[in-house]
């Protein structure tokens, strides 16, 4: 039986309606862009432009210019590829694993997210690709017939899995994000006036026209598709984790990994979730669509899977000791006291100690303070993937080869240069799609239940 | 019966009278006394999905999830001889003196392409059965109903009293009522 909820609160504040909802959404996309969008699109350009630079100079020099030659093989490339993979869990998380739960605060959020996936995984996928060093022939990496002697890829491979898993979880997040748009792009589609912009969305729009035999097909399409994200996001980082896990290479051969790293991904995208959502509901007015409940439910999130991270850190830390294997203890207590500690300290005080104060009312309730948490979260994140990637590689078994690695200038510009993908990526989705899920939101307006 | 749900075009439907909501309460209650009194509801256009609207209109619960599960079984098949014509008959490559044969290693890859296969087979048969296509004309009774509005529409027949469901209509809050005849929509 459907009744008006007494005990949850309202998830759209300033009684809206659904006309409100869509004039208040469509804004941006139907007028011209705000001052705010030109100054955030102008610096992503810039910042694209340092990417596009460091690549050119990789690319017209060679992978040499990364301080990657040495046994320290994985540096900033693939801690920057397993940083941003990590970032576009959230978005799966939102839009799948919480819709199976039936979680309506997910609807303002959900789109938002959704998009942050899919140009996050375009920042990762930069990294292995051009980590090849001859980029242009990068489809060996592909299962396709060749004259090799008939020399197929690898199936035992974790690498392999991974151009699987990334490929398959770019391009179902895409489907699903794309079905989720539909509705909302005819809802554009017949408010823009431009012959350009009605042509663009109309066909794009692929001639909705929100029949209830469709809306019903919708529906359980999309509850499928949730289905099949969930363990997809799942087996996603369980297979990164496995580019490390199954290796011999001390601190890295550990079966905790898999729900470790998954864990670890949904923390850190939740962090850039709020570093975006915190900002654009002031920018955008969005205040009653992300309302603070939002945030609070966010940080929450935020808290548990940090604190979860946390467990997996100290986990691993008594498991070295208590294996008794001398090389694993080695690995951890370099970690904490070795050359790299301040990497080590940065991350265990930004991941495990302070998402703690989300304990607090206070702090889950205050925007500019998520903001700043929810950027420690992203820097502990990465501080995260360079401690396990280079701790463990520059002291391994052979003393001999033991070595320092920091990033070179062309590898702190790549890094960089994908913020510059990924918000260039976003300010033109701000302004071109419907940040908020319109038709999800104008169906949770009466607070059902 | 093809894959195409040909009731959602509108292209062959002669006469029909449309009411129009802004209320989905209302339409709720008058769409469940338009159907309780015997009549014929082709369609309902809604801005938003509105539970249960798809039980009185008749709809009939979809087939997506038997597709979804035919797509896999399809897709699980296709990786798993993939792998194995690869890796076992064509070119067994000697990796640390491993058997070449099927080995747990293989199920991260027979998983993924199992997803991408019912994702994507599924998804085909969702546009091809709700006739959504890039490009296609759209068949809108109202600029509206994508936004605020709902259009309920019915199909009329030798016999049926227009007059009567017209009224049950706008007795249930229906803030416009048209009738639709060969493509020309007049306001009543």
């Amino acid at each position: 039986m459907i009744h008006d909820s007494i005990i949850r609160d309202r998830l759209v504040t300033g009684d809206k309606t659904a006309s409100d909802v869509t004039r208040d959404i469509a804004r941006p996309i139907l007028n011209n862009p705000m001052i705010a969008w030109k100054v955030g699109f102008t610096l992503s350009l810039i910042f694209l432009g340092i990417f596009g630079v460091s690549l050119l100079y990789t690319l017209w020099t060679g992978i040499g210019v990364w301080n990657i030659n040495k046994s320290v093989m994985w540096g900033w490339d693939i801690t920057n590829f397993v940083f941003w993979v990590g970032i576009g869990h959230a978005g799966t998380l939102i839009s799948a694993v919480l819709l199976l739960f039936r979680q309506k605060w997910r609807m303002s959020i959900n789109r938002s997210a959704e998009a942050m996936t899919i140009f996050a995984v375009i920042c990762a996928a930069m990294f292995p690709v051009f980590h090849m060093g001859r980029v242009w022939v990068g489809y060996w990496a592909l299962p396709l017939p060749n004259a090799f002697g008939s020399l197929w890829v690898n199936f035992n491979s974790p690498l392999l899995w991974d151009v699987f898993a990334i490929s398959t979880y770019f391009s179902v997040s895409l489907l699903f994000w794309y079905i989720g748009l539909i509705p909302d792009i005819a809802t554009i589609r017949d408010k823009v006036k431009s012959k350009l912009g009605k042509t663009m969305y109309g066909f794009f729009s692929m001639g909705w026209t929100g029949s209830t035999r469709t809306w019903a097909r919708y529906e359980l399409i999309s509850l499928i598709l949730a289905g099949l994200s969930t363990p997809l996001v799942l087996s996603v980082h369980t297979i990164v984790s496995t580019d490390f896990a199954t290796s011999v290479v001390p601190g890295w051969h550990t079966t905790i990994f898999p729900p470790y790293f998954v864990a670890g991904a949904i923390f850190s995208g939740f962090g850039m979730v709020a570093t975006l959502l915190v900002v654009a509901r002031k920018v955008m007015n969005y205040e009653n669509y992300i309302t603070i409940g939002h945030l609070d439910a966010m940080t929450k999130i935020i808290m548990v899977t940090g604190t979860i991270v946390g467990i997996a850190y100290l986990t691993e830390f008594f498991i070295a000791w208590y294996s008794g294997n001398v090389y694993e203890q080695y690995a951890f207590t370099n970690r904490m006291f070795g050359p790299y500690w301040w990497a080590y300290w940065s991350m265990m005080t930004c991941n495990l100690i302070a998402p703690q104060v989300f304990w607090f009312r206070w702090a889950r309730t205050t925007p500019w303070f998520i903001f700043i948490m929810s950027i420690v979260v992203n820097v502990g994140m990465w501080f995260e993937r360079f401690v396990i990637i280079v701790t463990s590689l520059h002291r391994d078994y052979l003393p001999s080869s033991w070595v320092m690695y920091s990033g070179s200038l062309t590898e702190i510009g790549l890094f960089l240069g994908t913020f510059g993908i990924f918000f260039t990526c976003f300010f033109l989705f701000a302004k071109f799609l419907p940040v908020i899920n319109m038709a999800e939101v104008k169906s949770i307006l009466r607070n059902r239940e | 019966m093809g894959i195409l749900d040909k009731k959602l075009s509108l292209r062959d439907r002669k006469k029909m009278l449309v009411g129009v909501w802004e209320d989905e309460d209302q339409l709720m209650a008058g769409a469940g006394e338009l159907a309780h009194a015997g009549i014929h509801i082709h369609d309902v256009y809604t801005p938003y999905p509105v539970h249960g609207l798809d039980r009185i209109i008749g709809a009939r619960r979809s087939k997506l999830a038997r597709i979804a599960f035919f797509c896999a079984v399809t897709g699980l098949t296709l990786v798993t001889t993939m792998i194995w014509y690869m890796s076992v008959h064509d070119w067994p490559m000697n990796i640390g003196n491993k058997p070449v044969r099927f080995t747990p290693s293989w199920a991260p890859v027979m998983f993924e392409g199992t997803v991408l296969c019912t994702a994507f087979g599924m998804s085909f048969f969702f546009f091809w059965r709700n006739r959504l296509v890039h490009g296609i004309k759209n068949e809108l009774l109202d600029i509206r109903q994508t936004d605020d509005r709902m259009v309920l529409t019915i199909e009329t027949t030798d016999g049926m009293d227009e007059k009567a469901v017209l009224d049950m209509m706008k007795n249930h809050g229906a803030v416009e009522l048209r009738a639709f005849h060969n493509g020309v929509q007049t306001v009543l």
